[in-house]
């Protein structure tokens, strides 16, 4: 295997560190170092050459290869196992419809949501329930940050640089989850966007940062999803009016009254649609008197439709909690979800 | 024992390109301004768009606005561009 990388030596690991820190090609934390070794590691169990074409980022036109993501990958701490999801979430931030130099540039400051589905998240180790919104485990953690360093590295995505937040927020070191697809009877948010049942997937999503809340004081499902649904309201209020693609994260305790009810993902989808809508005029108690102008009657939907709300099951067993997880701003971004391991140009088998 | 690694960044070489020549005057010129149309850039543009004219003796000053803040100016818009004499993009918040 013949890798294009230029290669550095160092006497030893405190070298290396300090050489990838003061090049700015970390996030502040240490990296493992890159060995040639270790790339072709990942680029072999993801049966891809070096030079493999990853995507081309549409607006300015760079062009990401396999081996430069592996590159990333390694330095995260990814195992060579953990590679394949990092390049269908590269893969799926790629596409037009992402519009990942804005989502990343952007004032915003959102990071890339990535949730997983199917079996891989087992295989890899994944856990979609205890902490499962912030370094649940191994898998969740370095894939998460993988995507980051790699935003960094070959998309000069670095703070105050390509990246312009104002503030930004903590998933910007990763922000990975696996859904909880073992305790629920809900269908996997990969197989409602699309994606064939048992197929692993990645869904990429340009978002905020989660926002929790709690109700543990009802067994009705309209009681709880009014909970989620202010909390969206108070997103659009507060933050951004504009309508997208929003996530839901609920944990088994709520999910258990959903279930019990006979709710599925598509009536949640449906109710919060209908509910999660406020009026121009509702700016003005929060200091947006100004904006309100003649419109104070318009209303605004936080969905475009209900299929804009993802909703993913995961959460540790007990507690009434549960987040919203806002869009970056609007629909400018639309969330992609891709099959992980697809063979795009593949005929069928006939042995 | 020494540890080789390698190169994270793109490594991408930067394709070359030459900048237009500066006008020698705005006297007479056609300016474009593009805004990203963002709620701060009407009152800035107005009146720098009043300087150009007043100051600077520009002829026109044509105004337009991406119809997405985030992302590249309108290909209509590229397209309009190749008729100005300048173009300034600006961005507000």
């Amino acid at each position: 295997m013949v890798l294009s990388s230029a290669r550095y030596q160092v006497d030893d690991l405190q070298a290396a560190q300090e050489f990838f820190h003061s090049r700015k090609w970390t996030d502040g934390l240490p990296v493992v170092p890159p060995t040639p070794a270790a790339v072709e590691a990942c680029l072999e169990w993801g049966m891809l050459p070096p030079d493999q074409l990853i995507g081309i980022e549409p607006v300015r036109g760079r062009a990401i290869t396999a081996e430069k993501l592996a590159v990333n990958a390694v330095m995260a701490g990814c195992l060579p196992m953990h590679f394949p999801v990092v390049v269908t979430a590269m893969t799926a931030m790629l596409q037009d419809e992402f519009l990942l130099h804005g989502a990343t540039a952007s004032t915003g400051g959102c990071a890339v949501l990535l949730v997983v589905n199917g079996p891989i998240r087992r295989e890899l180790g994944m856990d979609g329930t205890f902490n499962a919104l912030a370094a649940s485990d191994r898998a969740t953690m370095t894939i998460g940050r993988a995507v980051r360093l790699a935003l960094y590295n070959l998309l000069d995505v670095r703070p105050g640089e390509v990246d312009r937040s104002t503030l930004g927020h903590p998933g910007k070191v990763s922000y990975c989850i696996a859904e909880d697809e073992e305790n629920t009877t809900w269908r996997p948010l990969a197989e409602e966007r699309g994606v064939p049942e048992h197929a692993s997937a990645v869904t990429v999503m340009a978002a905020g940062a989660p926002r929790q809340l709690m109700n543990e004081w009802t067994t009705r499902p309209e009681e709880i999803l009014a909970t989620f649904v202010a909390e969206m309201k108070a997103n659009m209020r507060h933050y951004s009016i504009w309508a997208g693609n929003y996530a839901i994260v609920v944990p088994p305790q709520l999910r258990t009254h959903f279930e019990a009810a006979g709710w599925s993902k598509a009536d949640v989808r449906r109710y919060v649609f209908e509910h999660a809508r406020i009026r121009r005029r509702d700016w003005a108690d929060c200091g947006k008197g100004s904006v309100v102008n003649d419109r104070g009657d318009k209303e605004y939907a936080a969905l475009r439709s209900a299929d804009d709300l993802l909703v993913i099951a995961a959460g540790g067993p007990a507690g009434g909690f549960g987040a919203v997880i806002p869009p970056w701003l609007g629909a400018k971004s639309s969330a992609v979800t891709m099959a992980i391991g697809a063979c795009l140009d593949c005929g069928p088998q006939t042995a | 024992m020494s540890i080789e690694f390698l190169d994270p960044t793109h490594e991408a070489v930067a394709a070359e390109f030459t900048a237009p020549r500066r006008l020698a005057t705005l006297a007479g010129a056609t300016v474009g301004i593009v805004s990203n149309g963002k709620y701060g850039t009407k009152p800035f543009f107005d009146a720098f768009e009043r300087e150009l004219v007043e100051r600077h003796g520009v002829a026109k000053v044509v105004r337009r606005t991406k119809s997405n803040y985030s992302a590249p100016a309108d290909a209509a818009i590229m397209a309009e561009a190749g008729a100005w004499d300048a173009l300034i993009a600006g961005i507000g918040d």
